[in-house]
């Protein structure tokens, strides 16, 4: 599991998916994505958009950690390389 | 009441003293070299200012009002985090790699350097921050009055009997710009770090999140009982108000996302091109590292910071029923509900947020005002010692400005908007500087023509369609332009452009001023090409990841002009001070070929110019330091020259000699127009005085005595110096010079060490001075070339020094050459004067021979019964041979043969004088020994005082009787050669040479002859006379020779005698007279 999470993630090493990933947040903040949420409904007991929102926000936060971690350690399996 | 207000004051200064002591703290950290802020956590922290008063207070006022829409102003700088990997970090490097200061620096440096660009971006940053100081000011005040309950009004200070009534957002705004003054305009570097502002930053950040959980907390589980209660609760009593709170738009029927977009698109851009977040995003980064923790702790912090937002808004509503006071929920919550501690961690929290914001923007703002709007007129002046005293006044002058404008836009818009409004008219400004900023990171054509036009179309439209009508609303501006348009142009309404409706005022803002904006943008940067410099700055902007040598090498220009170090540090040290210029020097040359005295290798003059301009930058801006390098570089006579590698080593050569050899040819001049020295050596100080602008140019010479002196002097207003005391104390270094014949020089005497030793040189205003031995190649030093300098610092180049000694030499040659044909001229004049000298003795010499000659007789008596004959055979000189004859009458004959010792006309005369005194004998009869008695006794006083004898030998004949009497003073005896015997005679008789003695007695001989009898008298020229081998014809020869031709007449013999000795001696001219005189008794 961990081993697949570490695949796809370097998998994902490339600076364009920096890219991806704010084109794809912006789309998720635009008009088809938010009416599709902007409805004055709870789920959870939680208003839907405030839930969307909110939860995408912080998905995105941990998505954005993630990368870090394993951006960071890729930078130091090529400095062990680089010493190497 | 006084009570609140007293222990709320108190809270407040404990707190800003807790602040300071951080700040403190993490001054000190990093004097010790252990940074707290160099720290990816402190780092995203900082970038927290962007949560200010707004996000405190307002956030909870927008989500009461118009819903979550206000999520949008956080969740769009969690968007552009995404980018920061790339983008942020781009702006970074871009920014430490040319010092850059703030975003009007990085578009203005980005734009070829231009300073309009700066300008124009300082001032909209300047007006299009003021709402947002503002918003600061308001809510800061309005929570102090909520929590103590004071009226809204000003606070009465009872001080010395008379009350000063201050109101409190004044009062509170004179403490925001002292708070800043003291964290960020204490130095004036400001491309370096704040450590403690920075540090303070970031602990306000964790002060106003921690307040504002512990509000939303307590909101949400204190007085609810969590999320989901609220949530439900307000659905079921306000079911209205729970969809307008919780869906965008929804207070239109047709719902569109436009001012969702709008918020998202302004929040976007605000987080990275409000100054204050430029400022510790990008100029207050200690490391890009950080950037990726920041990427997601950053995002995280807003995300925590907003929520409660939501509960607490709800929250507010519930309990007051209403949305009116939204604005202020985080503080009257807790009050209303008697928390009292909670609502003071929540003013602090307030003011916290306020705090850290005013201070940020205010200096970096004032940063921007100082180097793009002071800057560029304070560099057309003259710098003096006190402009870093007058820029770091004009910078804490900006941030009071700052601030003060927000006080003043917060008196004038007072409550007419919410405080997110406000804060939007900012984001709003502050996006203008987008197109630029993004087309000057990737859009290789964008131009500086672009980006101020785009820049200022964007700004007008801002000001014309948001400023404007805020400032109508609070009554300023006549209502009808906004409801009818200016001149009641419908078309021309502010808030309804070209008639564009249905649209928010941010959205109808962003809208056209982006479509202005963007467009003139494009099309400008189309159309119009760019200059060099823009090229330049292109390259190094868009290309920062990918420059290669190649491209460097490119941009290599030269200096025309060897400068020094301490030429830079001079420059600098008027703009940052000499400690600051010293300091970064030092870093800088770290491990380059800059030698101790400061001169620097060629190669390296483009890279420091570069790292002068860098250093300058992180004070006054990049504009202004290229504006001060290049005025400061034609000033010293020299420029860049866009001239690449391989034709500038020949060019900077060429340059350099032109100059020297035009010194070089007008020393040459002056030292071969005379011989003058004094003439030459003034010439030649003047020369250095009026092309190198001394103030006083000296030559001193050490004379024998060791003591030094002034040969010549020259410079602009001598009189003015007190000249004797004050060049004594460079005698230590003239020794030095005379010892070790290098040149001492002192580039700039106002350092300490220089001045310990040469306080007079120093007090008498001279900033730098040499000293150059003047002395030829492998000889002592002749003289010192004294050199001062008032208004140079750094003058002394290593070439410059170069220069000035070998015109040293020059005049060194000179001197020696002058000295050489004074010397050979004085030779000239003791040789003339010999010649003369010997002239004269020569015509002395033939005076006296002259009267010698004449004194001998032209010929012999002729008298009975003898024959006689006299000659004299002159020698090259005169001798003092004398021989007469005195007829005493017919019968008697005297003949006298004499030597006067010397060969000079003092001999000559006293030969006259003896012949004169043996004339008047003539008629006395008298003996030969009277004779001589008289001659000596009346002769001595003369003969001694002219060291002066004579050797007499005198003769009487009676032809008669056929006796001879003679009498002999010490001269060669006569011969006597009698034809019947075959021995020869000598004549001989005792006595004293003529002048030894007085009183001498001679004896007188008598001898009879006969017929056929030769008498021979002669002087010693004659034996001594020399042949080649040295040997005398000597007294033998004398006499062999005479019995040879003792049978010839007189004359003949004479003759014979001559023949003889003139073979004897062969070419030897005679060394002494040879008189001789012959008598044949017949």
């Amino acid at each position: 599991m961990k081993r697949l999470f570490i695949k796809i993630i370097n998998s994902m090493q490339l600076p364009e998916s920096w890219i991806i990933f704010f084109i794809l947040g912006i789309i998720m903040m635009t008009f088809p994505f938010l009416d599709i949420f902007n409805k004055p409904v709870l789920l959870f007991g939680v208003p839907l958009l405030f839930l969307y929102l909110t939860a995408g926000w912080m998905i995105s936060i941990i998505v954005i950690y993630l990368f870090m971690l394993a951006s960071r350690h890729e930078n130091k399996n090529t400095d062990e390389k680089n010493d190497v | 009441m006084k009570n609140i207000i007293s222990s709320v004051a108190a809270i407040s200064v404990i707190y800003t003293v807790l602040i300071f002591l951080i700040a403190w703290y993490a001054h000190h950290r990093k004097e010790t070299g252990r940074s707290i802020i160099s720290n990816p956590v402190v780092y995203s922290l900082s970038l927290g200012v962007y949560c200010t008063s707004w996000t405190f207070f307002g956030s909870v006022g927008k989500a009461a009002t118009t819903g979550i829409d206000f999520l949008l102003i956080y969740l769009g700088p969690s968007l552009t985090a995404f980018s920061w990997l790339f983008l942020l970090r781009r702006i970074i490097k871009i920014s430490k790699e040319h010092n850059i200061t703030s975003i009007a620096d990085f578009l203005s440096q980005r734009y070829g350097k231009s300073p309009w660009l700066g300008a124009l971006v300082t001032i909209i940053a300047f007006l299009g921050i003021m709402p947002y100081i503002a918003l600061q000011l308001k809510a800061v005040s309005t929570s102090f009055f909520l929590l103590s309950g004071v009226e809204k009004g000003p606070i009465e200070f009872v001080k010395l009997g008379s009350t000063t009534t201050i109101p409190i957002a004044l009062l509170l705004a004179l403490i925001l710009a002292l708070f800043s003054i003291i964290f960020g305009a204490r130095r004036l570097v400001s491309s370096e770090r704040h450590e403690g502002l920075i540090a303070a930053v970031a602990f306000e950040s964790i002060v106003k999140l921690v307040a504002l959980l512990a509000v939303g907390v307590f909101v949400t589980y204190g007085l609810f009982d969590g999320f989901i209660d609220i949530f439900d609760r307000l659905r079921v009593i306000n079911p209205e108000k729970f969809s307008q709170l919780f869906t965008f738009n929804t207070s239109k029927s047709d719902p569109n996302y436009i001012s969702t977009f709008t918020l998202l698109f302004l929040s976007m851009g605000a987080v990275m091109l409000l100054p204050r977040q430029f400022h510790v995003m990008v100029i207050e980064n200690s490391d890009e590292r950080h950037i990726s923790t920041a990427m997601w702790l950053f995002p995280a912090y807003l995300f925590l910071i907003n929520l409660f937002v939501m509960p607490i808004a709800i929250g507010g509503i519930l309990t007051t029923g209403g949305s009116s006071g939204a604005d202020y929920f985080v503080l009257s919550l807790p009050q209303l509900s008697g928390h009292r501690s909670i609502a003071l961690l929540a003013f602090l929290g307030g003011f916290s947020a306020a705090a850290g914001m005013v201070m940020v923007e205010s200096i970096a703002i004032s940063t921007m005002l100082l180097n793009h709007i002071f800057m560029p007129v304070i560099v057309r002046l003259t710098p003096r010692t006190w402009f870093p005293v007058l820029l770091i006044n004009l910078k804490r002058f900006g941030i009071v400005l700052v601030v003060l404008l927000g006080y003043f836009y917060y008196r004038m818009i007072g409550d007419s908007y919410t405080l997110v409004n406000m804060g939007l008219i900012s984001f709003s400004a502050a996006t203008q500087f987008m197109p630029a900023m993004l087309g000057g990171l990737y859009w290789n054509r964008g131009n500086k023509a672009g980006a101020i036009s785009g820049i200022l179309f964007g700004f007008l439209v801002w000001l014309y369609t948001l400023l404007l009508p805020t400032f109508s609303k609070s009554g300023w501006i006549p209502e009808s332009v906004l409801t009818n348009g200016p001149f009641g142009i419908t078309l021309l309404k502010p808030t309804e452009l070209f008639g564009l409706t249905g649209m928010d005022l941010w959205s109808h803002s962003l809208f056209w001023s982006m479509l202005f904006n963007i467009s003139s943008y494009i099309i400008c940067s189309i159309l119009l090409t760019q200059n060099e410099q823009e090229r330049d700055q292109v390259h190094k902007f868009i290309g920062v990841f990918s420059r290669d040598e190649a491209q460097r090498r490119t941009e290599r220009k030269r200096l025309s002009k060897p400068m020094t170090t301490d030429q830079l540090v001079t420059l600098m040290s008027k703009f940052i001070g000499e400690a600051e210029a010293r300091k970064s020097l030092e870093l800088y040359s770290k491990g380059r070929d800059i030698t101790g005295n400061g001169s620097v290798s060629e190669f390296e003059l483009p890279d420091l110019k570069r790292f002068t301009e860098k250093t300058l930058a992180g004070s006054v801006g990049g504009a202004a330091a290229r504006a001060i390098v290049n005025n400061f570089l034609s000033d010293i006579g020299s420029s860049m020259e866009p001239v690449y590698d391989i034709f500038s080593d020949v060019r900077t050569n060429l340059d350099q000699n032109r100059e020297s050899l035009f010194v070089r040819l007008k020393a040459s001049e002056i030292i071969t127009r005379t011989l003058d020295l004094q003439v030459i050596m003034d010439d030649l100080l003047r020369l250095l005085v009026m092309e190198f602008k001394f103030d006083i140019a000296l030559i001193i010479t050490k004379n024998d005595a060791g003591t030094f002196s002034v040969s010549s002097i020259q410079g602009e207003n001598i009189q003015a110096i007190n000249m004797p005391h004050w060049y004594l104390e460079n005698v230590p270094i003239l020794y030095l010079v005379y010892h070790d014949k290098k040149a001492h020089f002192i580039n700039d005497l106002r350092l300490d060490h220089a001045v310990a030793t040469l306080g007079q040189t120093s007090a008498e205003g001279f900033i730098s001075c040499a000293h150059i031995p003047i002395y030829r190649e492998g000889e002592p030093v002749i003289a010192v070339l004294s050199l001062f300098s008032k208004s140079i610092a750094g003058l002394f180049t290593k070439e410059f020094i170069e220069l000035l000694s070998s015109l040293a030499g020059q005049l060194a040659q000179a001197i020696t050459i002058v000295q050489e044909i004074e010397a050979k001229q004085r030779e000239r004049s003791q040789k003339e004067a010999a010649l003369l000298q010997t002239a004269r003795i020569t015509r002395d010499m033939e005076i006296a021979q002259q009267i010698q000659k004449s004194f001998l007789p032209d010929s012999a008596p002729v008298i009975a019964g003898i024959d006689i004959a006299g000659r004299c055979i002159s020698a090259a000189h005169v001798g003092g041979d004398y021989y007469d004859f005195f007829l005493r009458s017919d019968q008697i004959i005297d003949i006298v043969i004499a030597d006067v010792s010397g060969h000079s006309v003092g001999a000559a005369l006293v030969m006259s004088e003896v012949r004169t005194l043996l004339k008047s004998e003539a008629n006395s009869v008298r003996s030969p020994s009277s004779i001589l008695e008289t001659l000596n006794n009346q002769l001595y006083d003369d003969l001694t005082r002219a060291e002066l004898f004579i050797t007499m030998f005198y003769a009487k004949y009676d032809s008669e009787t056929g006796v001879l009497s003679y009498s002999n003073a010490g001269h060669n005896h006569p011969i006597l050669q009698r034809t019947h015997e075959p021995l020869s005679l000598e004549l001989d008789t005792e006595g004293l040479i003529v002048g030894v003695e007085k009183d001498v007695f001679f004896e007188e001989c008598s001898v009879k002859l006969s017929t056929g009898d030769i008498l021979f008298f002669y002087t010693d020229g004659l034996t001594e006379a020399c042949n080649s081998e040295g040997d005398m014809f000597d007294t033998a020869g004398v006499y062999n020779h005479l019995k040879v031709c003792m049978q010839l007449s007189a004359d003949e013999i004479l003759d014979s005698f001559y023949a003889k000795i003139h073979d004897f001696t062969g070419i030897q001219n005679l060394q002494d007279d040879i008189s001789m005189v012959v008598v044949k008794i017949l």
